[in-house]
């Protein structure tokens, strides 16, 4: 239904691209993002997407904060240092985290910040645990498993044991016992701990803090959180209003932060999903900023007061395509006969090397760069994106190349694929068109090859490509990963240890990959860590479990007047949304 | 007609029972799996997925879960929307005003220009205004609201500035939620006006006038194009010859005589009319970012928010009933030979 309200858009476009002279600041107290994403809940606890997550980051305060720019050096925020070796707030083992808590912090209702309040915060993001909630980003590292309950979801015996041993507190200290080291904890700490007020929460019917309750609010509802829709934090912006009838926040600054109060007065969020309305409250200077995709670049281009801040780095891999080893062929359409006969493919099709290789070659990775991506980005050559430790720039990686892809296919099946041909269908989420490019120069090269292979591409809607998906019925499927955290671990571990979310899918297990991805998370020098994650990047490469395709950038547009933005491809919605604190009107 | 009245509001419940089975019925051909897609929106949650259809009891019998709803809606539960963020009757509560405000603005207008322009085009017929008339009906009907919206939008607020997209202005955003306004309505322009909030007043209303104007151009040519029809046909009938031979001036033949006959397709047409604008109309309030109830209605929809969807149907069923209720009664106020009875 939008598409064509997009093409009119676009066509129109052109119409008034010329129409403004540059403007002067318009409502230089109130910054205006508009946005497509819908907040989930304002429960730092609870919520797992970008756009709750925006208004978290600026409303809340984590332990640690990433230095501007930067995902690998940390500054403290409500912690008053950086635990490391070296000022030994990081025990030899690497299992003891030191942390001080800064004192003189206010909530925004008035009340002082204490340590407990911290502590209570951590174990109620390890306690809370909803389904497909963040918790196990810290229930992982902290109590060593990945949920408070087991497969018959019931609550498992010794978590509450296991959190009060995991977090506890030495006067004004926050002391965060592992059970085993784990490299990235300081960089999960420092986007997954937001600090909430205890009092302020249990004066509005959550959680006590007692043993006794804890169960009660485990796997809850989003509504019955206090702070589902309300919000007592300590940072920079105190939340005014979320309506959720206009899909509109409104913040307001906080005057009495521990820090210089913000520069901005007022920040409004707001969700408006047709791009030439937010095209044009652009252009009018109602808002300033926008979220726009890449092929609408074009359109953005030339306004007049109008900034685009191109070539900015993210912390994704997508899209990537996924072969499945052992697909589920029962009612599974997708495999045609479900035989090598030219008409289907046998459930295991792809734990053929040579087919997985043959489709690797098969792709035309420099034309999607050009085409899709208009040029921007560069291919990747494994799943660590390069913006992160780990990533081995001078990897193998693969291109296209048509004869060596007939050699595989020829190979493949010992030489009764290239005979008798096959037949199966690649599906993709509708509306997703990079995933759709993807398919399409499959498709085109494959077929190219020999008149006896055949690909069927088919667009289905998410609810079916999910339910499709997790009963492992794609024969392929493209998808793909943005970072919870800036480190290695959160790709390595997803992409391509056996028990991450898409190897499971794709019933992919190889016990060296998940060596590899356990050494490294467990690896504290990041020297040793980069040679892991190498060896990592070249199994992989070896192997072709997936196929990456970009290291893909964004690209930011804003009035010129907006000063002080920076760019931190972890922030929420990045590089769209932003951290407001530094930002300006001018 | 009391009695009529109410007989015809005892069938509401069925009503709204029969749409709300059927839909669960067909509801349940989508997979447990798919119907956790509300709940799933990012890879990373993937793992947790059983745990999610679990949590909401997706693999129990349809009639069990038809049971649990219906239950809930005894007790004046209707659930929780995933898309609206807020449970089913706060959503109704907060996005039909909006929508009702738009029609009533909208809905007086188009019945005005399209019965008036209705039968001067038929009474000139094959005359320049006719001529003019039909072409700016057919150029209203054939137009999708999309490119009139944006093209209103490009125009006027775009390089006028005059009419902005939303609801209201940031000012007006922070008036309207202070303590201190009172919400007596809930209807925002009237809410304004007792409030003594003139400024924003007038914000509201500028927010409106684009999406008012698109849904006026686009609805007036069916009302206009029926009119016509319908007078045509009535002034081709023997008793306007008759009232013409007797003498009668045109405009009490028009007026008096061909007019009330000729409205009574136009009631029907106006209340259907009517029901469409109140149901929402999606392009123009997706176009304006306005927020109503059928922008609500699709994204419930469009995810699978059972509750939501459901919510906006039991909405829709009840104006349906209502509006036919209202068209029913109205025939006897056009044409006294009809009588409305038990």
């Amino acid at each position: 239904m939008l598409r064509p309200i997009l093409v009119v858009a676009l066509a129109l476009g052109a119409l008034s691209s010329t129409a403004l002279a540059a403007l002067p600041v318009k409502n230089p107290d109130a910054y205006t993002y508009l946005t497509i994403s819908d907040a989930d809940s304002l429960d730092p606890a609870y919520s797992y997407d970008t756009a709750s997550h925006m208004v978290i980051l600026n409303v809340y305060e984590p332990l640690f904060q990433f230095d501007r720019g930067s995902t690998e050096k940390l500054i403290p925020l409500i912690a008053e240092k950086v635990p490391s070796r070296e000022n030994g707030l990081i025990s030899a083992d690497g299992r003891t985290y030191t942390i001080p808590v800064r004192k003189g912090v206010k909530f925004h209702d008035g009340t002082p910040m204490t340590v407990e309040d911290v502590k209570w915060s951590l174990l109620r993001f390890l306690l809370l645990d909803r389904a497909a909630g963040p918790s196990s980003l810290l229930l992982e590292p902290l109590l060593g498993y990945a949920s408070t309950r087991g497969e018959d979801g019931k609550i498992l015996p010794n978590v509450w044991q296991d959190a009060n041993k995991a977090v506890s507190t030495q006067g004004d200290k926050l002391i965060v016992r592992l059970p085993r080291p784990y490299a990235p904890i300081l960089t999960i700490l420092a986007s997954w701990s937001p600090v909430l007020s205890k009092s302020w929460a249990v004066k509005n019917g959550d959680w006590d803090g007692t043993e006794a309750t804890w169960q009660k609010y485990n796997n809850p509802s989003k509504e019955t959180s206090p702070f589902f829709e309300r919000a007592n934090g300590t940072g920079p912006f105190k939340l005014e209003r979320w309506d959720r009838k206009t899909k509109e926040f409104i913040l307001t600054r906080n005057d009495q932060y521990w820090r210089a109060p913000a520069k901005i007065k007022n920040v409004v969020i707001k969700g408006v999903n047709e791009f030439g309305t937010r095209k044009l409250m652009l252009q009018a200077g109602d808002a300033d900023a926008i979220y726009a995709d890449r092929p609408l670049l074009t359109q953005l281009q030339g306004i007049p007061g109008v900034a685009i801040i191109d070539d900015l780095p993210t912390l994704e891999m997508n899209p990537v395509v996924f072969f499945t080893y052992r697909i589920n062929a029962i009612g599974n359409s997708f495999l045609g006969s479900g035989q090598l006969d030219g008409n289907g493919i046998p459930a295991d099709f792809f734990s053929d090397k040579d087919v997985r290789k043959a489709f690797a070659y098969s792709f035309d990775y420099k034309g999607f760069i050009n085409d899709v991506m208009r040029g921007k980005g560069t291919q990747a050559t494994g799943a660590i994106p390069k913006s992160l430790p780990g990533h081995n720039p001078n990897g193998r990686k693969y291109a296209l190349d048509k004869k060596k892809a007939e050699e595989h296919f020829r190979k493949a099946w010992g030489g009764k694929l290239w005979e008798q041909g096959f037949k199966f269908t690649m599906t993709f989420n509708s509306g997703n068109l990079p995933r759709q490019t993807v398919c399409q120069i499959l498709k085109r090269n494959i077929e190219g090859l020999n008149p006896k292979f055949k690909i069927d591409v088919r667009a289905v809607e998410w609810p079916t490509f999910l339910d499709a998906y997790k009963s492992s019925k794609l024969p392929i499927f493209v998808m793909g990963w943005n970072a919870d955290y800036p480190d290695p671990h959160n790709f390595a571990f997803p992409l391509l240890h056996s028990k991450g979310d898409y190897p499971t899918t794709q019933k992919f297990k190889n016990p060296e990959f998940d060596r590899l991805v356990e050494e490294g998370n467990a690896q504290t020098n990041l020297a040793k860590r980069k040679t892991i994650y190498a060896k990592l990047q070249d199994l992989a490469f070896e192997e072709a479990p997936q196929l990456y395709i970009v290291d893909a950038v964004r690209y930011r547009t804003q009035r010129d007047w907006v000063k002080g933005w920076f760019h931190n491809p972890i922030f929420p919605d990045s590089p769209y949304g932003s951290y407001f604190y530094t930002i300006s009107k001018e | 007609m009391l009695k009529f009245c109410l007989k015809r509001l005892a069938f509401l419940p069925l009503v709204m029972f029969g749409v709300t089975f059927l839909l669960f019925f067909c509801l349940q051909f989508l997979s447990p799996e798919m119907r956790a897609s509300l709940y799933i929106k990012d890879p990373r949650q993937l793992s947790q997925l059983e745990a999610v259809i679990e949590k909401y009891g997706l693999r129990k019998p349809m009639p069990v879960q038809y049971a649990i709803w219906l239950k809930q809606v005894v007790r004046g539960d209707l659930g929780y929307s995933e898309t609206a963020k807020m449970p089913v009757a706060e959503a109704i509560r907060a996005f039909f005003p909006a929508t009702f405000e738009l029609t009533l603005l909208t809905f007086f207008p188009i019945l005005i220009v399209g019965v008036f322009f209705g039968v001067l085009s038929a009474v000139y017929k094959d005359r320049l205004v006719d001529h003019i008339t039909r072409f700016v009906a057919i150029t209203g009907y054939s137009l999708p609201s999309f490119v009139l919206g944006l093209v209103l939008l490009m125009v006027f607020y775009g390089r006028l500035h005059w009419f902005p997209p939303g609801r209201y202005t940031l000012e007006t955003d922070m008036l309207v939620h202070l303590d201190s306004f009172r919400h007596y309505t809930g209807l925002l322009t009237l809410d304004c006006l007792l409030n003594r909030e003139g400024g924003a007043f007038v914000d509201v209303v500028k927010h409106m006038i684009l999406p008012a104007c698109t849904l006026l151009y686009i609805s007036v040519a069916l009302l206009l194009r029926i009119t016509r029809s319908s007078m045509l046909e009535e002034l081709s009938k023997d008793y306007v010859r008759t009232a013409r031979a007797k003498g009668l001036p045109e405009r009490v033949v028009i007026r008096k005589h061909a007019l009330a006959n000729a409205l009574i397709p136009v009631v029907t047409l106006s209340s259907l009319l009517f029901i469409g604008l109140l149901g929402g109309v999606v392009i123009t309030e997706t176009v304006f970012d306005f927020p109503g109830i059928g922008r609500w209605g699709v994204q419930a929809a469009q995810q699978l928010d059972v509750p939501g969807v459901l919510g906006s149907t039991m909405l829709a069923a009840f104006l349906f009933v209502m509006a036919n209720l209202i068209s029913d009664m109205l025939y006897a106020v056009v044409d006294p030979r009809i009588r409305v009875g038990g």
